[in-house]
């Protein structure tokens, strides 16, 4: 199934620059891992982020006379490290796998070194915290089983949904694995699924449940996002 | 960057990655500095951040040069690549106080991925495996380093000491009994 929703271009640019939130950028990367397409145009701007860097003039940031006492700062650093004896490189570490419909299914490789809360459950959702500690910005795994459903509701701020795993609906389309949903306080949706899907999600506020009863269910937000 | 000054960069890490040069690491040294100097002034906001972003940088050019791909992008890609991610931690490490870096998770460098993962996945493991790494007399230890730790083949591993490919063979093979012996003594 060929991935339909990539990150938009500016999107991709301020990822490779390094200047999105880490929830956002493992976002990102765990998407380029499933999308060819992606991953090299990411590559094509890094070349040309690096291009542009060089051209920078640097200088402009110090004093003159400042000159003469940065190279001697340098000296010293080159000295530094040019001395310092080798020790053993740290290996990569292995990707962390979780547990999904009874299978071990391996997670993007971003998510490796990022600490998580254990699992809740409530209903046929369950969901792990990812503690990033960005403010607003929540960052979550969440699994909703084969049947599961999200109330209706939109979003103060935007809400970005990864698929990793599985399929689900909503009244816009039908999403698989690697593609990359992003919604604002303009898209109202009601995520079903009929197979049971493990999403990545990042949402920088709380949604709104918007229909009749779910309004009670804010708690259902409160624990997804 | 014209062609010639991008395929002398490849040229000078690969004498650092090969020959441990330090006139080619100087003259990366020299290109580079005052660019992630600025960059480090600009996104970090203080100059000893920015010295610190220029030595980490520097530094991990300095060991891993043999790491870059000159098929894989331009060498200029490469450092920029790696000045990213550090000052992608040195930043996230100032906003939210954690120490988690990340980086090299969100963006992999031209890094030998483990993925095999059985080995060396539990970390006090690979806390003890270094420990008997530095009982190893220097020698036997770089070998044992640049095969699996850099994943550099026996025949790089012997341009880059000067040494002839025996002598690394034979270094890793006393280095390897002698590993075994010690961690046979302490399980």
């Amino acid at each position: 199934m060929s991935i339909k929703y990539h990150p938009k271009h500016e999107l991709l640019s301020a990822f490779v620059a390094g200047e999105l939130p880490a929830s956002l950028s493992i976002a990102v990367s765990a998407h380029n891992e499933l999308c060819d397409e992606c991953r090299k145009k990411c590559e094509a701007l890094a070349e040309s982020q690096a291009i542009e860097f060089m051209k920078e003039d640097s200088f402009n940031e110090f004093e003159l006379d400042d000159f003469e006492s940065i190279n001697d700062e340098f000296d010293e650093m080159f000295a530094a490290i040019t001395t310092e004896p080798s020790r053993p490189e740290p290996l990569a570490k292995p990707c962390v796998n979780i547990d999904y419909k009874g299978q071990s299914l391996k997670l993007p490789r971003a998510l490796t070194s990022v600490t998580m809360s254990n699992w809740q459950k409530l209903g046929k959702l369950r969901r792990a915290k990812l503690e990033l500690a960005e403010g607003k910005v929540h960052s979550n795994l969440l699994e909703i089983e084969a049947g599961g459903t999200v109330p209706t509701h939109t979003h103060k701020g935007y809400e970005l949904t990864l698929l990793l795993a599985g399929s689900f609906s909503d009244e816009h389309d039908t999403y698989h694995a690697g593609d990359f949903i992003w919604l604002n306080q303009h898209n109202t949706h009601t995520p079903v699924t009929a197979e049971g899907c493990l999403c990545f999600t990042v949402a920088d506020d709380a949604q709104t449940f918007t229909q009749g009863i779910s309004k009670l269910l804010n708690p259902i937000g409160r624990f997804i996002y | 960057m014209t062609p010639e000054q991008s395929q002398q960069l490849k040229q000078w890490l690969s004498d650092i990655a090969l020959k441990r040069d330090k006139k080619a690491f100087a003259n990366i040294f020299k290109s580079f500095a005052p660019k992630i100097k600025g960059f480090g002034m600009k996104q970090l906001k203080s100059e000893s951040a920015a010295n610190d972003l220029l030595q980490d940088t520097m530094s991990i050019v300095w060991r891993k040069s043999h790491l870059y791909d000159a098929d894989k992008g331009a060498a200029t890609t490469w450092i920029y690549t790696i000045m990213r991610n550090l000052s992608f931690d040195m930043l996230r490490k100032a906003q939210t106080q954690k120490e988690d870096s990340l980086s090299d998770d969100i963006w992999p460098i031209a890094e030998v991925v483990d993925d095999s993962g059985e080995v060396f996945s539990d970390h006090l493991m690979s806390q003890q495996i270094a420990q008997y790494l530095d009982s190893l007399p220097e020698a036997q230890k770089q070998v044992v380093q640049g095969v699996y730790f850099q994943e550099m083949t026996q025949e790089q591993l012997a341009t880059q000491l000067e040494i002839p490919l025996g002598t690394v063979k034979s270094r890793l093979r006393l280095a390897l009994n002698k590993l075994k012996q010690q961690i046979e003594e302490n399980s």
